[in-house]
C-alpha cells in the first residue's frame, strides 16, 4: 500500500518524517518495502499490509495506525455536499434508478448514486495523488472513484446510466449462459454461483471484480451510476479466483470491506466530483441495509492479556490503544467490554485484541524467559538417529550427502516406477517438476551429470529421503551412485573403474550399518519374477522388480532373505544418456528401502555371544564346476553337507583361462571350521572336508584341482 | 702446473681441493676428486710427488714434508667426506615422506543437514522431542485445522502443489508407544492430497495424538510453488517448533528464540520480534536477528535496518487448539518456523539458495567433514 506522506498528514499531524514513519510502524505490523521520493516534496512510504487487514488498505486506514502508534488525534474531515441528503432534488434530465438485491446474503447493502457529468481529465492534483498511490488516471470520474479507493478503502464502479435498460439495477447472480464483456476487453462466460450487476435485461459487471465494457463511462457519457457497495468476501473471491481476474477492488472485497463505509464513500466520490466541476449529483438510490447486523462485542479480560504475553500492560494503555485503534470500550468486571467496528474484520475474539494491545504496547517490552521443563521429553525419532548413523557410515566410505528436488521429470522418472506407478502433481510449476520421484536415484544420477561436466571425474553421492510411488505411497530410503576410479590418482598406481563388487560393498556397508545381512540375486529380467511391487507396503516395496533402470547381469536384487530391500548395480547405459551422461561412463548404483530395512531390523534383538575360547581351524579347496553355477549356490551346498561347526566360508579366488576348460570356472574356497567347547581334530575337519566334496561332486560334478 | 713444485702451486692446489670437496655431495664426486688429486697415473698431488726428485736436495726435503703434508690432509678429508655422505643416506627401506598419502576418500554431509543437526541438538538440550512427519499431507492438517478454511484468503501466502489423486503418506511417531490411548499414533496419512507448504502440518498430528505438554521439534522438506531464483526454491527444508502448557507466554517465545539464535550464531546476535500475521498463531511475529554482515550497524546484506528476518513464529491461536481438542482457557502455546536454507545462508555466506540443490562436489567439499 503505497501512502503518500502529504496525503496522510490530512488525516493526522504526524511529524516524524518518512524514515521515523517507517520505523516505528514496521514495529507496529506494518513491513516497510520502500520509501520514494518524487521530486522535492512528494514523499511515498509503500507498507506492507498483512492479509488480515484490508481496512490499513487505505490512506485513513494507515493514518488510523498511525495515530495510535504516535499517540495522536485522527482528523476526520469528510463532508459530502448538501445536495446528497435531499435525496427528493432531481434534475429533470435524469431518470431515478430503481435498485433490487436478489442475493442479500452475497450483497446485503448497495447505495447508487445518480450524477449529471461532464467527462474530462481530473485536475493535475487528483491525478499526482493517483500516481504516487501507482494509479493510472483515466478521467475524472473514473479518478474520483479510485482517489475515493485509495483514500478510504471502498471499492467504487462508475456505470454510464444511459446505457442501463429500464434504468435498473438487480444485483443477483448469473444465469448459465450468460456472458459479459469486461472492461479489460475479454468476454467472459459466467456461472451461477457468480454474483453480477445486472440492469433490466443483461450483467452489466461482475459484483466486486470488474465492470462491463458496454456499461463504461465515455466521453460521450452524461450521467453515471456511482457504484457504493458491500459484498460477500467469499462470494468475491470464489468468482475472482474462478475466473483467473484478480483487481484492486476483488483484492479488497475478499479480505473483507467496512459494511458501514460504501455510504460515506458515495458522499465523499459526489463531494469530489461537483468541487473538481465533473458532476451533479441528483439523487442517491439505497438498497438494503448496512445496519441490520450487529456490531460484534467481544469481553476482554485483564489476566489473559498477562497470560499470554507475560508482561502486564496497564488499564490505561490497554484502553487507549482500543480506543486509539476505533474500538469501542466499557469497562466491565475483569476487564472491559470492547466494541468491535466494521471494518476491523479481522478482530473475532479476545485474542485479537490482545494482540492490538501487544502491536501498539510494543514487542521491544516483552522480556525474554524461558518455558519451565515438567517432563522428560521422548526420544528421538529414531529416523533421524539412524539417518546419522548413516551419513557417518556414508562418508566415511568418501561419499557425499546429496539434497535433491523431491519432484522430478515425467521422462526421468519413468525408467524407475513405470506409468502406472508415478505420482503426478497437478498444477506442477513445469514439466521438470512434473511427478514426484519413485527414486531417489534420478536425483543423484544428475548430479552425477552435474559433477562430471565440470571436472569432476571420481563422483560418489548418496541421499536419504522419501520417495513416492501409486501404490506404495511414501517411503523414506537411502541411495548412493558412484562413478569413477576407486581411489584417486597415486604415483604408486592402484587405481582402477569402479566395478560391481564395489557397489555391491557399499550395499552390504549400508546393511551392516543397519544391522543387516542383505542377500544378492541377480534380477531375472525376462521372467521378472524377483520383488514385484506389491501393493502391500513391507511384502516386497522395495521398487519394481524388473529393475528396468540396471543393466542385466550387472544388476542384483537386494533381499534379506525373504523380503526385497532394494536393488544394487550398472545404470543403464540408456536412463544415464538421459541425464546427459556418455553412455561409456558407467555408474553404478544402489537404493535400499529404509521403511523395510528398519522394519526387519526392529524384529531383532541384539544379544552378545561370548568370545572363542577354542581355536579355530581353515582348509582351502578348489573345484572346477560350470562358469554359471552361482556361488550362492555353492555355499549352501557346503553349508548343508558341513558340520555345524562350519563358521564362514569365503571365495578367495575365481579363475577362467589356460588351464580351464572351457564353459568351466575354478573356484577357491576357504572354510573354517570352530567348536564352541573343544579343539577340533584333524581327523574330524578332514571328515569335514570330504563330505563338502562328496557333496559338490554329487551335486554340481565338481572336480577337485 | 709449474714444471717444478713450488709453495704457491701447492697453496693453490690445496685451495681448490678444499673447495671442491666441500660442495661435492655424492660417492661418485669424491672418487672423482680421490682420482684427481691423488691417482697413481695421473694425480696432481702425485704428479708433485714424483717431480720430487728434479728438485735441489735442500730444498728437496722441505718441499717433500709439504707435498706429504697435502696428501694427508686430502686422503683424510675424502674420508671425513665419505663417513658424512653414509651417516646422511636414508636406512634401507626408507620412503620419501614428501609424497602424497594413498587417498582414503571423505565424504561430506551436507551443508543443510549439518544446520538441521545443530537445531535439532540445540532443541535438544532444552527438552524437545525431534521427529519427523509426512511430506505428502491432507487438507485437514495442512490447512483447515492450522484455521486456514476452505476459500481462506491466507491460502494464497502459500501456493500449494497438488497430486493429481492421493496417494498414502509417509509414517510418522511409529516409535511412540505412548498416545492417548495406549497405542501407537495413528501413523500414516491415508489419503494425502497435496505436499506439505509447511511442518506445521504436524502440529495437528502431534497435539491430536498427545495431550499437553508439547514440546517438540520437525524437521523436513516442504514445498511451495515458487520458481526457481536466488532466495527461492520449490522445495526447501524447515524446521518447525511448539510449546503448549499450562502459563506458555510470548515471553517464554521471545526467550527460547533468544536461546537458539545466540547458539546458531553467537553470543553476541540479538533477536527482535515484529508484528505480523500467520492465520494459526495469535499474536504473530516476524523474528530478526541482528545483521550477521555488520554486527547490527547496517550494511547492504541488511538493507541498512542492521536487521535480518529469519523465522515466523507466535502463540498458537485457541483456533487450532480447539481444533485439536484442547482446553484454550487452560493451556496456551507457542509456534515458530523457519526455513533451514536460511540459517545455512547466513551461517556459510552462501548467496544463492540453488548451490544446496546443484550438489556440486566442489560446493559440498568446501565443508568439513
Amino acid at each position: 500500500m503505497k501512502v503518500l506522506l502529504s496525503w496522510l498528514r490530512e488525516f493526522v499531524d504526524v511529524r516524524e518524517d518518512a524514515d521515523e514513519i517507517a520505523r516505528v510502524m514496521s514495529l507496529r505490523g506494518f513491513a516497510v518495502e520502500g520509501i520514494e521520493r518524487i521530486g522535492t516534496e512528494h514523499t511515498v512510504i509503500d507498507f506492507e499490509v498483512t492479509g488480515n487487514r484490508p481496512d490499513c488498505m487505505s490512506v485513513l486506514g494507515m493514518a488510523r495506525e498511525i495515530a495510535t502508534a504516535f499517540q495522536l488525534p485522527l482528523k476526520m474531515r469528510l463532508a459530502g455536499p448538501a445536495s446528497m441528503a435531499d435525496s427528493s432534488k432531481r434534475g429533470p434530465a435524469t431518470q431515478p434508478i430503481t435498485i433490487t438485491l436478489e442475493n442479500p446474503d452475497l450483497c446485503p447493502y448497495y447505495a447508487g448514486g445518480v450524477l449529471e457529468v461532464t467527462v474530462g481529465p481530473s485536475p493535475d492534483w487528483m491525478q499526482a495523488r493517483l500516481k504516487a498511490g501507482g494509479v493510472r488516471p483515466i478521467s475524472n470520474i473514473v479518478d474520483v472513484t479510485n482517489y475515493v479507493l485509495l483514500e478510504l478503502g471502498q471499492p467504487m464502479h462508475a456505470f454510464d446510466a444511459a446505457k442501463l435498460t429500464n434504468n435498473e439495477i438487480r444485483v443477483r447472480t448469473a444465469r448459465d449462459g450468460e456472458r459479459l464483456k469486461t472492461l479489460d476487453g475479454q468476454d467472459r462466460a459466467l456461472t451461477g454461483d457468480m454474483l453480477v450487476i445486472a440492469d433490466g435485461t443483461r450483467p452489466v459487471g461482475i459484483a466486486g471484480v470488474m465492470g462491463g465494457a458496454d456499461s463504461e463511462v465515455t466521453d460521450a457519457t452524461r450521467s453515471i451510476v456511482l457504484e457504493s457497495a458491500y459484498f460477500n468476501p467469499l462470494s468475491v473471491r470464489r468468482t475472482s479466483r474462478k475466473l483467473g481476474l484478480k483487481t484492486e477492488a476483488s483484492t479488497r472485497f475478499e479480505r473483507g470491506t467496512d459494511r458501514m463505509l460504501p455510504g460515506t464513500a458515495l458522499r465523499r466520490a459526489s463531494a469530489l466530483l461537483e468541487q473538481i466541476g465533473a458532476a451533479q449529483p441528483q439523487a442517491t438510490v439505497i438498497a438494503g441495509s448496512a445496519t441490520d447486523v450487529a456490531l460484534r462485542a467481544v469481553a476482554l479480560r485483564r489476566h489473559r492479556v498477562t497470560a499470554l504475553l507475560g508482561v502486564s500492560v496497564p488499564d490505561e494503555q490497554i484502553s487507549r490503544i482500543l480506543v486509539s485503534l476505533g474500538f469501542d470500550v466499557t469497562a466491565a468486571v475483569d476487564g472491559w467490554s470492547v466494541t468491535v467496528p466494521a471494518r476491523r474484520v479481522d478482530v473475532a475474539r479476545e485474542v485479537d485484541l490482545i494482540e492490538e494491545i501487544a502491536r501498539h504496547n510494543g514487542f521491544d517490552k516483552i522480556p525474554g524467559r524461558f518455558p519451565a521443563l515438567r517432563q522428560a521429553s521422548a526420544e528421538m525419532d529414531p529416523r533421524i538417529t539412524r539417518a546419522r548413523q548413516l551419513r557417518a557410515v556414508m562418508t566415511g566410505a568418501g561419499f557425499s550427502e546429496a539434497n535433491s528436488f523431491g519432484f522430478i521429470a515425467r521422462a526421468l522418472a519413468e525408467p524407475f516406477g513405470g506409468e502406472n506407478e508415478l505420482v503426478a502433481i497437478a498444477n506442477p510449476l513445469s514439466e521438470n517438476f512434473g511427478v514426484l520421484r519413485p527414486s531417489l536415484l534420478p536425483g543423484l544420477v544428475s548430479a552425477v551429470a552435474h559433477n562430471r561436466h565440470r571436472e569432476q571425474r571420481d563422483v560418489r553421492l548418496f541421499e536419504i529421503g522419501s520417495r513416492f510411488t501409486r501404490s506404495g505411497g511414501e517411503r523414506r530410503a537411502i541411495a548412493a551412485v558412484w562413478s569413477g576410479a576407486v581411489g584417486g590418482d597415486h604415483w604408486a598406481g592402484g587405481t582402477r573403474p569402479v566395478d560391481f563388487f564395489d557397489i555391491k560393498a557399499v550395499a552390504e556397508r549400508i546393511g551392516a550399518a543397519l544391522g543387516l545381512e542383505l542377500h544378492a540375486a541377480s534380477v531375472d529380467l525376462h521372467a521378472g519374477n524377483v520383488g514385484r511391487m506389491a501393493a502391500k507396503p513391507g511384502a516386497d516395496a522395495g521398487g519394481p522388480g524388473d529393475a528396468r533402470w540396471l543393466v542385466p547381469g550387472r544388476a542384483a536384487v537386494l533381499t534379506d532373505g525373504e523380503r526385497t530391500v532394494g536393488h544394487v548395480g550398472l545404470l543403464a547405459p540408456a536412463v544415464a544418456e538421459q541425464h546427459g551422461l556418455a553412455a561409456v561412463d558407467a555408474v553404478f548404483v544402489v537404493e535400499l528401502d529404509l521403511e523395510i530395512a528398519e522394519s526387519i531390523v526392529a524384529e531383532r534383538t541384539t544379544a552378545i555371544e561370548g568370545l572363542p575360547r577354542f581355536p579355530s581351524v581353515s582348509r582351502d579347496i578348489s573345484i572346477l564346476v560350470d562358469e554359471s553355477l552361482r556361488a550362492e549356490d555353492v555355499r549352501q551346498t557346503i553349508r548343508q553337507a558341513a558340520p555345524p561347526t562350519l563358521i564362514r566360508v569365503r571365495e578367495f579366488d575365481r579363475y577362467q583361462g589356460k588351464g580351464i576348460p572351457e564353459g568351466k570356472v575354478s573356484l577357491s574356497l576357504r572354510l573354517t571350521f570352530r567348536s564352541p567347547d573343544r579343539t577340533l581334530t584333524d581327523a574330524e575337519v578332514q571328515k569335514a572336508m570330504d563330505d563338502v566334496l562328496t557333496a559338490l561332486r554329487a551335486r554340481y560334478d565338481a572336480v577337485q584341482r | 702446473m709449474p714444471d717444478t713444485p713450488d709453495r704457491s702451486a701447492l697453496e693453490a692446489l690445496r685451495a681448490d681441493f678444499r673447495a671442491r670437496v666441500a660442495s661435492a655431495r655424492t660417492d661418485a664426486e669424491l672418487k672423482a676428486l680421490h682420482d684427481e688429486f691423488l691417482s697413481r697415473k695421473s694425480g696432481s698431488v702425485t704428479g708433485l710427488l714424483k717431480q720430487l726428485g728434479s728438485l735441489p736436495a735442500e730444498s728437496r726435503r722441505e718441499v717433500g714434508a709439504l707435498v706429504n703434508e697435502l696428501k694427508t690432509e686430502i686422503e683424510s678429508a675424502l674420508d671425513v667426506a665419505r663417513t658424512a655422505l653414509t651417516a646422511s643416506r636414508p636406512p634401507a627401506g626408507a620412503v620419501d615422506v614428501t609424497l602424497p598419502g594413498r587417498e582414503l576418500p571423505l565424504g561430506r554431509i551436507h551443508p543443510l543437514m549439518r544446520v538441521r543437526r545443530e537445531v535439532e541438538d540445540i532443541f535438544t538440550r532444552m527438552g524437545y522431542e525431534i521427529l519427523e512427519g509426512p511430506e505428502v499431507e491432507d487438507d485437514f492438517h495442512n490447512f483447515e485445522a492450522l484455521n486456514m478454511p476452505p476459500d481462506h484468503p491466507a491460502r494464497d501466502m502459500q501456493d500449494t502443489l497438488y497430486l493429481e489423486r492421493p496417494i498414502i503418506g509417509g509414517i510418522w511417531g511409529a516409535h511412540r508407544r505412548d498416545a492417548l490411548d495406549g497405542k501407537p499414533p495413528d501413523a500414516q496419512v491415508r489419503a494425502a492430497t497435496l505436499l506439505r507448504t509447511h511442518t506445521s502440518a504436524m502440529q495437528i498430528r502431534y497435539m491430536q495424538t498427545f495431550k499437553p505438554p508439547v514440546r517438540i521439534i520437525v524437521p523436513g522438506r516442504v514445498y511451495r510453488r515458487d520458481n526457481l531464483d536466488l532466495t527461492h526454491t520449490p522445495m526447501f527444508q524447515q524446521f518447525e517448533g511448539l510449546v503448549v502448557d499450562e502459563g506458555i507466554t510470548l515471553a517464554d517465545l521471545k526467550g527460547t528464540l533468544e536461546a537458539m539464535v545466540q547458539a546458531l550464531f553467537g553470543s553476541n546476535a540479538k533477536v527482535r520480534l515484529r508484528p505480523s500475521f500467520f492465520p494459526y498463531t495469535e499474536p504473530s511475529a516476524e523474528v530478526d536477528i541482528s545483521c550477521q554482515g555488520c554486527g547490527g550497524r547496517g550494511c547492504a546484506i541488511c538493507k541498512h535496518t542492521g536487521w535480518l528476518e529469519i523465522l515466523g513464529s507466535g502463540m498458537v491461536h485457541p483456533a487450532v487448539l480447539e481444533a485439536v481438542g484442547y482446553d484454550s482457557e487452560r493451556v496456551t502455546g507457542f509456534a515458530f518456523g523457519t526455513g533451514i536454507e536460511r540459517i545455512a545462508m547466513l551461517k556459510y555466506g552462501v548467496d544463492d539458495i540453488r548451490l544446496f540443490y546443484e550438489n556440486d562436489l566442489r560446493f559440498l567439499e568446501q565443508f568439513p567433514a
